[in-house]
């Protein structure tokens, strides 16, 4: 009997990844991705908004002026959601990888969200620290 | 005839240095996060920027930073490109891309570093 292997669809490549039946490895790895073109995107951006720098103070500062708006800090509180998972995830990474970390992949995964929300909600009490304070006095 | 000789390299170092530079990106991260926010001003004037970049070895992990930071990402984004069967041409179009990105931004970023003058330290805090 010939046996039908079905091999990967590159044409309906998205459908077949959103089909795909997914454990948290996957969605780990779905995330990885996402957040890593984002932080690249993202970094092409810092330099550009850095470049400032060499045409001395005022530019410099007219131009953080935009990035120092509540707007903006709460887009950096959530551009550090993307810089934790890829942090957090590549450490899990690390672990399978070099260490026995594939028996325990899954854990890692759920530990890697348990710690990631504490840090970030940490973190957004650091960045708005004197926001909090000031409505508390 | 020219035949497309597959190339002999598995990508088994890149693979390497891809969990080392994330490694130590996640070491300078947790470094450049304290310094940008345990205060509002640390990261967002010229002073404080001035004043950092007094000191040659904040300059030397801030060149660190950047060439790590894009070698990372721009070899990430590979990766997501290795995982899909393309044509030689079209590998080789986008590895050239990827390799005139990372010679532009990291030289951007050099000469950003460079350009920010040696202010006379008065003190450190």
């Amino acid at each position: 009997m010939e046996q039908k292997i079905k091999t990967f669809n590159q044409k309906d490549w998205l459908k077949e990844t959103v089909r795909y039946k997914k454990d948290p490895g996957s969605w780990a790895w779905v995330y990885h991705r996402i957040s890593g073109i984002a932080l690249i995107g993202y970094l092409f951006l810092h330099i550009y908004s850095l470049s400032t720098l060499t045409q001395g103070k005022e530019v410099f500062e007219a131009k953080m002026k935009t990035f120092l708006s509540p707007a903006f800090m709460v887009l950096e509180w959530l551009l550090f959601i993307f810089v934790l998972f890829h942090s957090l995830n590549g450490i899990r990474i690390v672990l399978v990888d070099w260490a026995d970390g594939a028996k325990y992949h899954k854990q890692l995964y759920r530990a890697s969200w348990v710690i990631g929300i504490v840090i970030f909600l940490v973190m957004g009490f650091v960045m708005f620290s004197h926001e909090i304070l000031t409505i508390f006095k | 005839m020219f035949k497309h000789q597959p190339s002999k390299n598995t990508g088994s170092k890149s693979w390497m240095l891809q969990r080392i530079t994330g490694l130590a990106l996640v070491v300078l991260m947790i470094g450049h996060y304290i310094l940008m926010h345990y205060h509002p001003e640390s990261g967002h004037t010229y002073e404080a920027v001035l004043k950092r970049m007094s000191f040659s070895w904040y300059r030397i992990i801030d060149l660190t930073f950047l060439i790590l930071g894009f070698y990372h990402g721009l070899n990430g984004l590979w990766n997501i490109f290795r995982d899909y069967d393309l044509k030689p041409w079209a590998k080789i179009s986008v590895v050239s891309v990827l390799v005139i990105l990372w010679i532009i931004f990291v030289s951007w970023g050099f000469a950003i570093i460079f350009s920010i003058p040696y202010a006379p330290v008065i003190s450190i805090r």
